[in-house]
């Protein structure tokens, strides 16, 4: 008893971390690192349903890569990400920064309409894209009925089967998905101005427009920069939206990289294509992580 | 900023957005309450007149759903439990002690934060068949965690490290055991991390769906989210059952949200802009 007593506090901390990270390491290791590690595994050997069964897995390096890499329906799906990422990040951030100016300024019920913008990005990407999927319907939705009682009856249109409208109108659903948090993001980063700048500047005779673009995006720079890349990161998850809009149709119009994974892995079972995909596909946000953590190392540096 | 001469006015304008933004949710709710035949009137009406609840007996009586929430609710407690349970003696061990291959630890819940679902789902899908824990609970509770882990450690983390060390000395000191130090002085201290974390692992579970589509295909275990997709079916869907089941998933979240929001905002926003 007093032999633990007298255990230097140093070392009894030391192997309490140990014994305190076993759980959360053992899950880590079984349900992340295993996982990854074996996908890379059925990446470079034929693996498909006959041999799940108990066929042969034999090695055939980068045989699974090169189908994928030729295979135009994953170049299209490339493009897909592509515009959708871009419109999705370019259009959360403007409006998400937009507001973000309205709600920096204090005025009653400013706390509690911002919890209910809040809210619209909480509901499970199911729902949301569900609610779309209905205001968008060609027959009954609420977007064409809006347009027939407007007097702009001609343009209604069936907006998710049509291959050339399908792709913007789920962009479009993402960005209201992503704008309230892009918004509270950014409104932190507005909080850590300094008002006094304002007020310098005002005192010199700065007008509106000058203090935004000679104080507030300067400053914002370096949160902007954090708010796309973990903008990228998230943009590139998203599946459930695009699902349920659309299933990626009409004729792949909206399959994005990670719907292209799904089908090549759980439609066709071709179980190693979908795991070079999978593998090609998490080269972006890797990248856009790395990007994200030299930056934050930056600023903890400079700061 | 400079003092604001109208504060209403910009309440007004916020009001306005909001109330725009809002409105595909005001819709759902409007048309989960609608008679079938009022849903497709050509002139599209915002208060439900007649109001009826028949859309929710319609979406009830197909007992996929009833199972489904209940499946959906098992699978986030089993979340909440599970992520709490490892993310507090995991996050305790990364602030406070200095371990060799703690470095190599955080990076992991990096990556597992930025990994697609599809690229765990596909693996897990080959592994959960070969133990035997696709379709069971446990498989998607294992397989949710992946996604609350790392938040809740980025959000833990730094809550213990900014308890003072000398606290917890003085009661080791005064004869506190280190079981005695986290149970007294630092589970009380973080209890606003813990109740944003719990909440948001909650929501979190609630929401998912690409592990409950892939590793969870029968009805026993699949959650409310997937049965939801099902219902949207390709022709002719029932919009009116359909919003009333999208209203009801709806439910819970915004309820946890109104309950915790402000444990949750600050836990949003540190878990993301600190990093």
């Amino acid at each position: 008893m007093s032999r633990r007593r007298t255990t230097p506090l140093a070392v009894r901390r030391h192997r309490t971390g140990y014994l305190f990270s076993l759980p959360g390491l053992v899950f880590l290791a079984l349900l992340l690192a295993y996982p990854l590690l074996y996908n890379v595994w059925t990446s470079v050997h034929a693996v498909s349903l006959s041999s799940r069964l108990g066929g042969p897995e034999p090695f055939n390096g980068l045989a699974n890569y090169r189908s994928v890499l030729t295979d135009p329906a994953f170049w299209r799906a490339v493009r897909v990400s592509a515009l959708f990422t871009v419109g999705s990040l370019v259009c959360q951030f403007t409006i998400g920064f937009a507001l973000a100016l309205l709600f920096i300024r204090p005025f009653p019920f400013n706390g509690l309409l911002r919890s209910l913008l809040l809210m619209a990005w909480l509901l499970p990407p199911i729902v949301s894209g569900t609610l779309f999927r209905w205001m968008l319907d060609g027959d009954s939705g609420a977007y064409n009925a809006l347009l027939r009682s407007t007097g702009l009856g001609v343009l209604t249109h069936d907006w998710l089967t049509d291959p050339s409208t399908a792709l913007a109108c789920v962009i479009a659903a993402n960005i209201w998905v992503g704008v309230p948090f892009n918004m509270l993001l950014l409104l932190v980063g507005l909080h850590g101005i300094d008002p006094e700048l304002y007020e310098a500047a005002a005192l010199d005779g700065a007008g509106a427009w000058q203090r935004f673009r000679r104080i507030t995006l300067p400053l914002m720079r370096p949160v902007s920069a954090a708010v796309l890349l973990l903008g990228l990161i998230t943009t590139f998850k998203v599946f459930d939206l695009i699902f349920v809009m659309t299933g990626g149709g009409p004729v792949d119009a909206t399959t994005v990289l990670s719907l292209y994974v799904y089908e090549v892995f759980f439609r066709f079972f071709r179980f190693s294509q979908g795991a070079a995909g999978a593998l090609l596909l998490l080269t972006v946000p890797l990248i856009a992580a790395a990007l994200y953590v030299r930056r934050l190392r930056h600023e903890r540096a400079t700061a | 900023m400079t003092t604001i001469r109208k504060p209403w006015l910009h309440t007004a304008t916020a009001a306005v957005v909001t109330a725009v933004f809002l409105v595909p949710v005001l819709w759902m709710v409007s048309t989960s309450f609608k008679k079938p035949d009022r849903i497709l009137a050509v002139s599209p009406q915002w208060i439900p007149s007649p109001f009826t609840t028949e859309n929710y007996s319609a979406a009830l009586a197909n007992p996929a759903l009833p199972r489904a929430l209940l499946n959906s609710l098992v699978i986030s407690g089993g979340v909440v439990a599970l992520t709490l349970l490892l993310a507090v003696p995991l996050s305790y061990a990364l602030a406070r002690i200095p371990m060799r291959g703690s470095g190599a630890m955080v990076l992991a819940l990096l990556i597992a934060q930025l990994l697609p679902a599809i690229v765990l789902a596909a693996p897990l899908f080959i592994l959960e068949r070969k133990t035997g824990l696709q379709n069971t609970y446990t498989g998607l509770i294992a397989a949710d965690t992946t996604l609350t882990l790392p938040f809740a450690v980025v959000v833990l983390r730094p809550l213990v490290q900014s308890i003072p060390a000398e606290l917890e000395e003085a009661a080791l000191v005064d004869g506190c055991g280190l079981p005695g130090v986290l149970g007294y002085v630092v589970l009380p201290l973080m209890a606003p991390g813990l109740i944003a974390v719990a909440g948001m692992s909650f929501l979190l579970a609630w929401g998912e769906f690409v592990f409950g589509l892939t590793l969870g295909q029968t009805p026993e275990v699949q959650p409310a989210t997937v049965v939801l997709n099902s219902f949207a079916g390709p022709v002719r869907t029932a919009w009116g059952p359909l919003m009333a089941t999208a209203t009801l998933i709806s439910v819970p979240v915004v309820c946890v949200f109104a309950i915790l929001h402000r444990f949750i905002v600050g836990g949003l926003t540190a878990g993301s802009v600190k990093g």
